[in-house]
């Protein structure tokens, strides 16, 4: 028999010991350069209403929620993640002159997730958002936080993979897919299925340009060329833009020295519907799954009544210390 | 320089890999000694690792990054639905995933009852019942011998992998639907992909080029 005083639920866990002390440390070093670039903190509450991480916002699956009622009979949820609850708090306390706003957070996050053995349930994040700031700048500023961010944590092998999913989504509206084709399409991609997409393609009458661009993105990965070869396959101009703006966010991150972490990746697409331009993924030694990740997210803000752009990274805190204490005892050959 | 780690599903699958890396002109040191008790096998001016595990283990291996590759059947891939990248398909290790039983299950699966499958595989079960066929069944576990379940009365159907067939004609069973085509797959976990992505990318142009010459 369990012992149900003194154990912890499934996924939740006691820190103690040098181990929170250095998680603590970790957080402080992330949070000073979140200060440095000019972010304020703000807090919002672990629990929410279900509409605010609802399907048009398109976050967690409904299933992987923690769900409750409060006394009226309303469906709450413990934020599964910070960006649409900071987004939500934007669009209630601040008035559009405010903006733009750089806003920064740190707290735990709560996923019911079943077939993700790799995770505790609940996870501490810490992230920033930029509101009101549509521009490349805005992106670019994002990305060189979050490798000043990853240095300050004491990594120096990483990589952040920058991609787009307007290049996506402006191919598959010309594909003339059903969405449900589009959906499955969509997760070969990200799971950079080689021959999948071909094969799921087989059986449809579609444009060949647009065939041969869905077989060729989960490839479409690399350095700089990578933009070269994208823009050889972007059939409109949606897709082209979308390149476009890519090479301007890639100019301006060269300015602030953190090149040398980027990489392209036309393949990354996430499964949160309310990115809409450039999103990343950042990844390391040690952990096998992304320690931070990030996006451009035009559209949240007006599904909570404010209509501004903004773009955002939350860091994995988790993934990140253990990314840290594996990668200093891991073997080297010289 | 890592390690590149590779996690090979134990058996035949295995020594067909092996034999496929050799081609490439990567050679596991004492791999091929049937006999050894060791579990590791690497190549160390190539700086490449290789090791046994049980199928269904090395989506795991694979997903927490403790193997940077895997070669691993897609049974294993769909049944386990891990996180993991699915970059080439190696072509052997071929059989098709279907439901079996006596012919006189037919109706029965047709019939809209509430039928019992066994099988190895729940998930894939699961979702072939469920989203294509729109069907609710039982689905009843077991680890082996699945063949045994309509025969003694376990179950009415079994959704199992089939290579020739021969196994199920001795026993009176025969392929009433098919669920999917099988054959191994090379896996690789997403950091990796990333932070190794020129090596790993010129490891499976290799083994793709390899394949193309058989």
């Amino acid at each position: 028999m369990k012992n149900l005083i003194i154990h912890t639920p499934e996924g939740f866990r006691d820190l103690y010991g040098g181990e929170i002390i250095r998680k603590k440390d970790l957080m402080g070093a992330v949070r000073s350069v979140f200060k440095d670039f000019g972010y304020d903190d703000i807090e919002t509450p672990a629990v929410e209403y279900f509409d605010v991480f609802g399907n048009e916002v398109g976050t967690t699956p409904s299933n992987e929620l923690y769900k409750f009622f409060d006394r009226d009979g309303n469906t709450l949820v413990l934020r599964p993640d910070f960006t649409p609850s900071v987004a939500r708090a934007v669009a209630m306390h601040f008035p559009p002159t405010a903006l733009p706003l750089r806003l920064c957070y740190a707290g735990n996050t709560y996923v019911n997730s079943q077939e993700y053995q790799l995770h505790l349930k609940e996870q501490t994040q810490m992230g920033v958002e930029l509101i009101g700031d549509g521009s490349a700048e805005a992106d670019a500023e994002i990305l060189s936080l979050t490798c000043n961010a990853l240095k300050e944590a004491g990594l120096t092998d990483f990589q952040v993979s920058v991609g787009d999913n307007n290049y996506f989504r402006a191919l598959a509206e010309d594909s003339g897919l059903a969405p449900d084709r589009l959906e499955e399409i969509r997760r070969l991609i990200s799971n950079k299925n080689f021959f999948g997409v071909g094969e799921l393609l087989e059986s449809e009458h579609i444009p060949s340009s647009i065939r041969d661009a869905f077989i060729r993105l989960p490839k479409l990965f690399g350095g700089t060329d990578t933009l070269d070869e994208a823009e050889a396959y972007a059939i409109n101009d949606g897709a082209a833009a979308s390149v476009k703006r890519l090479r301007e966010i890639g100019r301006c991150t060269d300015e602030s020295g953190c090149s040398r972490y980027i990489s392209y990746d036309f393949g990354l697409l996430s499964k949160f519907n309310y990115y809409t331009g450039m999103i990343f993924s950042a990844y390391t030694y040690g952990t096998g799954e992304p320690i931070a990740k990030g996006g451009r997210y035009d559209r949240l803000l007006a599904h909570f009544g404010t209509d501004a752009p903004a773009v955002g990274v939350g860091f994995t805190i988790d993934q990140l210390m253990n990314a840290i204490s594996r990668q200093k005892p891991r073997e080297r050959r010289s | 320089m890592r390690y590149i780690t590779v996690a090979l599903t134990k058996g035949r699958l295995a020594r067909q890999t092996l034999d496929l890396f050799e081609r490439i002109g990567i050679r596991a040191e004492g791999a091929d000694d049937s006999r050894t008790r060791k579990l590791i096998f690497s190549n160390e001016e190539l700086g490449i690792r290789f090791f046994m595990a049980k199928g269904p283990d090395v989506p795991t291996y694979v997903a927490y990054g403790a193997a940077d590759l895997g070669i691993v059947g897609r049974d294993t891939i769909l049944e386990e639905g891990r996180k993991i990248y699915e970059v080439l398909d190696l072509g052997y290790g071929r059989c098709r995933m279907c439901i079996c039983g006596p012919e006189s299950a037919r109706e029965a699966l047709n019939s809209g009852d509430q039928i019992r499958v066994a099988t190895k595989y729940p998930n894939i079960a699961k979702d072939y019942f469920l989203n294509r066929r729109h069907q609710t069944v039982e689905i009843i576990k077991l680890n082996g011998s699945i063949e045994l379940a309509p025969i003694v009365g376990l179950s009415e159907v079994i959704c199992d992998i089939v290579e020739t067939g021969s196994t199920l004609r001795e026993n009176g069973l025969a392929v009433l639907e098919e669920v999917c085509p099988i054959s191994a797959r090379v896996v690789v976990n997403q950091v990796s992909m990333k932070m190794e992505s020129e090596r790993i990318n010129d490891l499976i142009t290799r083994l793709k080029e390899a394949l193309n010459e058989s």
